[in-house]
């Protein structure tokens, strides 16, 4: 417990150093609200249209919550096909590591031409962003298994099924988590940029819409959400791992 | 330490000579050889390399390291292929198939996501399923070998004696009847060293497996072995072969008999020889 204190202590005295700095130079400079309101403001502002922000973080959060699982399902299938067929990953993961070049959030404009303006797109899109880092997470960690513990099983005769469910599943478990806590904040990211494309609700819509009223204030509140989303889906994912590789050897990083 | 009982899996008749006399023998090793390439260049790690375990035969191979005595059981085991030789078992030619012994590698190799009692298991289970019955035996071996109390605890909680100890156990639990043991002893410290040689002694005398068991340390291979391949430095190969003749059982105290210090003096000086010829070349 004290350790963890130790922990968490010096990042929080930064974060309220900076909040202060901010707060004095908005007041020292007389900075207008609209251009970058104090962090007094945009607390007042959260606190008093909760209500009006709700919703949309309720919209944001569940489209987040389809399309992460999705997108999750699809990087595992996806590094699972590859680690068993190794033609297909001679063939297919350079394009693979390729096709990141593209920025996933350019193809949104295809993606509403192609299928519309509904849900379909919106789950393409977070699908698209989150399953690369949990892909190549995950196949590395399935690669890397132990030399002694790989000629082991061999010896002992192991099938290669074996050998997938007993070393290597478990064995990539830490590298797959480091993925899946990347894809989070990745899907939170895709929902919202899905909202910008189009939508009637949600944090992204949110967004544009105070926006175009210079409502700086509400972006902000916009933003301090997604960072919280982001935040409490990493650590629901980081408690998972804790419970997961538990037989891990904690080191003090 | 006393109450060894059977090794379960396994009812082997107390050695009986006439059996171990005709039946063919648990391991037959012959004209091994095999090299490595390494950036384009060809190392010879074994030469030429035949041995033999009988049935119910404890066997020690002892020699500089590097000589290739970890490859041997790596090609034993099935897990790399002989340039040229034949390995059988039981009269078989089984060379290149796995799964046909037992093995206890350098390092223990335990997995860490595994309980101590489920990484004793590992063999079974790789063989077959494992039962209530299996997981009952295996928690009587963790307790002989000092281990109780450490069923449910993870490798990385374990001292290095300790590790090895749940490594050795795998391998005695595991249903193949051969056993491969490498350097088992290497990272204990001399007393508890000394201690697991007794148990292993013990344990060996009253089960009778076949045991091919790699060693640094030329006491340790006397005291166990009827008999001891001694090999060259790299490219290894066999030097000489002593038959031990002292009876079992055997007590520690063979180890301070005149014939005992004759052939550890042998042994030794064989073994300096070599080490000398690997430092003049
Ligand atoms: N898979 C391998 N590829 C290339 N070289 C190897 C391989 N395995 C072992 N060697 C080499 O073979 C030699 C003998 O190794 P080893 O069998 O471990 O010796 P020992 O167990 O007698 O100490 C070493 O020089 C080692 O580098
Ligand atoms: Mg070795």
């Amino acid at each position: 417990m004290r350790s963890t204190w130790k922990q968490i202590w010096p990042p929080l005295v930064a974060v309220v150093f900076f909040l202060a700095a901010w707060q004095l130079s908005v007041s020292l400079f007389h900075i207008e609200a609209w251009i970058l309101p104090s962090p007094t403001d945009i607390a007042r502002e959260s606190s008093s249209n909760a209500a009006g922000i709700g919703d949309h973080t309720i919209a944001t959060l569940r489209l987040t919550l389809i399309g992460f699982p999705i997108g999750t399902a699809v990087g595992l299938i996806v590094a699972l096909l590859l680690h068993l067929l190794p033609w297909a990953k001679r063939a297919l993961y350079p394009l693979l590591i390729l096709s990141q070049n593209v920025p996933s959030i350019a193809l949104a404009p295809l993606l509403v031409i192609w299928f519309g303006f509904g849900l379909l797109p919106k789950i393409v899109l977070i699908t698209l962003v989150c399953f690369f880092p949990i892909a190549v997470a995950t196949m590395s960690g399935l690669s890397q298994s132990d030399r002694m513990m790989m000629n082991y099983m061999k010896m002992a005769g192991a099938s290669k099924w074996q050998i997938f469910t007993k070393l290597e599943l478990p064995s990539s478990l830490p590298s797959l988590f480091s993925g899946l806590k990347i894809s989070a904040t990745y899907a939170v990211m895709g929902a919202v940029v899905a909202e910008w494309i189009g939508a009637d609700k949600g944090i992204g819509y949110y967004m544009l819409l105070q926006k175009s009223a210079y409502r700086t204030d509400r972006v902000f509140v916009a933003i301090a959400i997604i960072v919280l989303l982001s935040l409490v889906l990493f650590a629901i994912i980081a408690l998972l791992e804790r419970w997961l590789v538990r037989w891990k050897p904690r080191r003090n990083s | 330490m006393s109450e060894v009982t059977q090794v379960p899996h396994r009812n082997i008749e107390k050695s009986s000579p006439t059996l171990s006399r005709t039946a063919p023998p648990a391991l037959e090793v012959s004209g091994i050889s095999k090299s490595f390439s390494h950036r384009r260049r060809e190392t010879e790690v074994l030469h030429k390399v035949s041995l033999q375990v009988e049935q119910q035969e404890f066997v020690s191979i002892v020699g500089p390291s590097g000589c290739g005595k970890s490859t041997l059981f790596h090609i034993i085991g099935g897990l790399e292929s002989p340039d040229a030789g034949t390995v059988s078992m039981n009269g078989k030619i089984v060379t290149g198939q796995r799964g046909k012994i037992s093995y206890m590698p350098q390092q223990p190799a335990l997995f860490p996501w595994r309980t101590i009692e489920d990484n004793v298991l590992l063999a079974s289970e790789i063989t077959g399923e494992v039962g209530e019955q299996a997981r009952e035996e295996a928690r009587q071996w963790l307790a002989k070998v000092g281990l109780s109390g450490f069923e449910r605890s993870y490798p990385h909680m374990l001292s290095g004696g300790m590790q090895q100890r749940a490594a050795f156990l795998r391998a005695l639990l595991a249903p193949q009847e051969l056993m491969l043991l490498d350097e088992p002893f290497s990272a204990l410290d001399a007393l508890t060293r000394s201690e697991m040689q007794r148990w292993l002694l013990e344990l060996w005398e009253e089960n009778r497996r076949s045991v091919l068991f790699i060693t640094h340390n030329i006491e340790e291979a006397l005291l166990l072995s009827n008999r001891i391949y001694v090999f060259s430095g790299r490219p290894g190969s066999i030097l000489h072969t002593v038959d031990i003749p002292f009876p079992r059982p055997r007590r520690e105290e063979i180890t301070d008999s005149p014939e005992f210090i004759r052939l550890k003096r042998q042994l030794s000086q064989w073994m300096r020889e070599e080490q000398a010829k690997r430092t003049l070349t």
